[in-house]
Formats: structure tokens, C-alpha cells, sequence
């Protein structure tokens, strides 16, 4: 990757949350925001390599809200959240339990929802604040032996349209970026999306990257101040 | 300046060059430290300096015409180097009723707009698939998606590039090369007086009129829509293949 027009890192350094930042694209997100100044509060059931390495469950409302006014306390005003935290399970409809579903919508949805209420006060207060919902091609266009999962990521990309346009006249810029089949834990050796005969099917021919996903973000902090509600997505041509 | 996507080296071709927009694209993209090819009509107005500001090179062509295109594109490898990105922006709006606009006004739209913007992909792509790949981004708009009253022929002019961009993210990346589109909405250019003066209202006016129906209270700057173009052409969006961004402000019930 080329990268020699970039401009020297500011010398106050941005402060922003990253959920589900010890791994994948939660990781290279933290990784890509810190090369480019940024100061990160990671939040995360695990230990993360971010500046401030909070361990919390994201579907805990009062765990998140805590651990977002430590950030603060810490790191300082927090100017951009990105939500990464999630888990994925293929199982076939008829056979998805209630406490799959639960969890699945717990974490995802109310992971979402919680992190936004802990930051949207703050961000309201000072006028200003970016969010960006990591989401799913799959909650754009379903999945196959996921249901659960496109259900909550397409229940991610409504909640986002949805506070974007509410927040937005206080200032706060809020959009998700719905990455494809992605080189990241969540997908395991043996699975079918890793088969060669699921990735020719693919126009680019292969899984995207944490590091392209985490590019998009960084195009949305950076570059990306009219869109407001907007979903990019990275997903190799496996959506369009 | 926002955005750090670099072209180091990279030659761009932009239609639609001296256009409101399609200036600002060149800007961004000589910032970036690409060589710009500058296409638009002969004649169009400040083409030149235009060009002359980010160190370019003019290649005049009416892109309804495809000799004209692969003439331009020859004049672009030639000058320039072989060409590894194209911005189709160039168009042309004309509003007027359904119920009164004459065939051929409609026709130029789509003429210009759709077909010009397929002659423009068709000579690109060829010359980028001999040479191992490029990437494309098509500028369509939000009208594209959502349509828009008095704005038939440009809204499904645009809309149609919709979805030639989407057919060609599926057919040309396995060539390598990678074809995204942007749908803006409404972005303050010149353009603006066109549409005041056909609404009979001032440019300021139209403005706020626009504004009060975007989320975000204002119009488009054309430096924000550039911001979108380059990262559309860089590397850092290398997984992004097919896809319609909007930079629209949060205009609701516009999806593509």
C-alpha cells in the first residue's frame, strides 16, 4: 500500500472507542486509527493491544456505560466510536435455539444500542462525534445457514439509518460499513466460506481483509462528511 | 485537505474535466499525485487553465461520440502513460415536465449521460485489461436512485449507470479492473444556476431549498465528492467492487 502522502499525525491526539478490539477487524481498525494518531480505548471480553484495554461485555448496558466514562477519564473526550464487537455461527433455520437468537441479537443489536447510549450524551454536549457500525453484506443481502446473524446485522444497518438522521443535527455522524467474507477468526480453517470453490464464485476471488475494512472506517472519519446513514461495503463483490 | 489516499504516479482519465465537480476531481486527484487526463468538449470553457492548474493534459472529446472517446484515450496513453483510472463524470441535465419536454432534449440526456459514459468504460477498460488492471468510478447520482420531478430523463439516465455499474463490478473484476460508482446528492456547483433559473428563483435560494431537505442542513461541497472519487481509486478500497457509495447527507429512502 502506498502512503506517502500521508499528512504528519496531529499533535493532540483524537480519542476514540473501538468494540471488539482484540481481534479481526476490531484489531486492524485499532492498528490503522493508532498509525494515524488516534488514541483508542478498546473495549473487548479480552485484553487488546489498544492504548486503554477495557474488558467488557458489550451486551451489558452498565458494564459499557462504565467502561466508556473510564475512556473518558482517561484518554479524554471520546470523538469517535466504532463497533466491531460480534461473533458469528452458521446453523440451519429450524435448528437456531432461543439463547442462540438471544445471543446473537444481544451482542449485535444491544451491543450497538449500548455503546450509542453511552456516547451519544457526550458527543450531543460538545456538538460533535462520528460512529461507525461495523454491520454485514449479509444483513444487506441475507445469508444462507445464518438467519440469526443477517437478522441482527440487517437490524444494525436499521438502527444506523435511524440514529444517523436523528443525531445528525447535533452534530453526529453516524454510518456503518458492511463488510463481505472476511480473513478474520470468526471464520474458522474448515469453513465453507474459506472453500475455493466459494471463492471463485466471488468477482474479486477472494475473502477481504481486516485491513481493507478497517480502510473503509477510516475513509468515513476522515473523508467522509456528507455522508450521514450511508452503509460502504467492502465485501469483495459478494453483494452488489 | 482530508483523506490520505495516495495515486502516486497513477494516470486518471476525468470526463466531464471543466465541469463544477469534475474540477474539483482533478484538483483532488493531482493532490494525490495522479497525472489527469482532462476530458470534455472542445471549447468548454476554462478547460485550459484547468488543466494547466494540476499539471494535465487536455483531451478534448464529446463522449456521445466513441471515436472521439478512443481518440482521447489514445492522446491520454500517449501523453500521459498507460491509463490505470477513469472517472466518468461528464453529464448533462436539462429539466422540463414529462408531459412537455421535446424527444431529442431527452435524448441528448441519455445520449451524453449513459451512452457517452458506456463508450468512456468500453475504451478505458479495454486499453486497462491489456495492461493488468485499473480501476473505474462512475459518477451516477441520487436522483439515480430515488428519481426526481422534472428531472426524467437525467434521473433514469443515471440510474442506468446504476446499473452498469453494478454489471461491470461483476464482469470486469475478474480482468482486474474495479468499478464502483457514487451517487451525491445535490452538490453546490454551477449547476445550481441552471436550476434556479429554471425554478426562477436565485442560486442562494435553490441552495437553502435543497438544504432544508438534507439531514445534514447543507448541500455537498464539490471537495467532499471529490474526497469519495479518490478513495474510490486507491488501493485503499480494494475490497469495495460494485457498489454505489452516497454521500448524500443523509437524504432517507434513498438506497441504491
Amino acid at each position: 500500500m502506498n502512503t506517502k502522502a500521508e499528512p504528519a499525525p496531529p499533535k493532540t491526539p483524537r480519542v476514540a472507542v473501538v468494540s471488539g478490539a482484540a481481534s479481526g477487524i476490531g484489531s486492524a481498525t485499532t492498528a490503522l486509527l493508532q498509525a494515524r494518531g488516534w488514541r483508542i480505548a478498546g473495549l473487548d471480553l479480552a485484553a487488546s493491544s489498544a492504548d486503554l484495554s477495557l474488558q467488557a461485555d458489550v451486551s451489558e448496558r452498565a458494564a459499557v456505560e462504565a467502561a466508556i466514562a473510564l475512556a473518558e477519564a482517561e484518554l479524554g473526550p471520546i470523538r469517535l466510536l466504532v463497533t466491531c464487537a460480534g461473533h458469528y455461527e452458521m446453523t440451519p433455520f429450524m435448528e437456531i435455539g432461543a439463547a442462540q437468537l438471544d445471543r446473537m441479537m444481544r451482542v449485535h443489536v444491544g451491543g450497538l444500542f449500548n455503546c450509542c447510549r453511552a456516547v451519544v450524551p457526550r458527543m450531543r454536549s460538545r456538538g460533535s462525534g462520528q460512529i461507525v457500525a461495523i454491520s454485514s453484506e449479509l444483513g444487506i443481502a441475507g445469508g444462507d445457514g445464518d438467519a440469526h446473524y443477517a437478522a441482527a446485522k440487517g437490524a444494525v444497518i436499521a438502527l444506523v439509518r435511524s440514529l444517523a438522521v436523528e443525531v445528525v443535527g447535533a452534530g453526529i455522524q453516524v454510518n456503518s460499513v458492511a463488510p463481505g467474507p472476511c480473513d478474520t477468526p470468526l471464520l474458522g480453517p474448515d469453513s465453507p466460506w474459506r472453500d475455493p470453490s466459494y471463492l471463485r464464485t466471488l468477482p474479486l476471488g477472494r475473502l477481504v481483509t481486516p485491513q481493507e475494512v478497517a480502510q473503509s472506517v477510516l475513509f468515513l472519519v476522515e473523508s467522509g462528511s456528507f455522508f450521514v446513514g450511508d452503509v460502504i461495503s467492502p465485501n469483495a463483490g459478494a453483494a452488489i | 485537505m482530508t483523506g490520505t489516499s495516495s495515486l502516486d504516479g497513477r494516470v486518471v482519465v476525468v470526463t466531464g474535466a471543466a465541469g463544477g465537480l469534475g474540477r474539483e476531481i482533478c484538483r483532488n486527484l493531482a493532490v494525490a499525485g495522479a497525472r489527469v487526463a482532462l476530458v470534455d468538449l472542445p471549447g468548454a470553457p476554462d478547460l485550459a487553465e484547468v488543466a494547466e492548474s494540476v499539471g494535465g493534459l487536455v483531451c478534448s472529446a464529446d463522449i456521445s461520440d466513441s471515436d472521439q472517446v478512443r481518440s482521447a484515450l489514445r492522446r491520454a496513453e500517449e501523453g500521459l502513460g498507460p491509463v490505470n483510472g477513469l472517472v466518468a463524470n461528464a453529464a448533462f441535465m436539462a429539466m422540463g415536465a414529462l408531459t412537455d419536454q421535446a424527444p431529442e432534449v431527452w435524448w441528448r440526456q441519455i445520449e451524453i449521460n449513459l451512452i457517452g459514459t458506456f463508450h468512456t468504460c468500453q475504451a478505458a477498460a479495454q486499453r486497462m485489461v491489456r495492461q493488468g488492471g485499473g480501476a473505474i468510478v462512475v459518477v451516477a447520482s441520487e436522483w439515480g436512485v430515488t428519481g426526481w420531478p422534472l428531472a426524467t430523463a437525467y434521473a433514469a439516465s443515471k440510474g442506468g449507470l446504476v446499473a452498469l455499474t453494478k454489471t461491470l463490478g461483476r464482469e470486469m473484476m475478474p480482468h482486474g479492473v474495479r468499478v464502483n460508482a457514487l451517487a451525491p446528492g445535490v452538490i453546490d456547483t454551477p449547476q445550481l444556476e441552471v436550476d434556479a433559473l429554471a425554478a426562477g428563483v436565485s442560486r442562494v435560494e435553490i441552495r437553502e431549498r435543497y438544504a432544508e431537505a438534507i439531514p445534514l442542513g447543507r448541500v455537498a461541497t464539490p471537495a467532499e465528492i471529490a474526497g469519495s472519487v479518490r478513495f474510490l481509486l486507491s488501493d485503499e478500497s480494494s475490497g469495495i467492487v460494485g457498489q454505489v457509495l452516497q454521500p448524500n447527507g443523509g437524504t432517507t429512502r434513498a438506497r441504491a
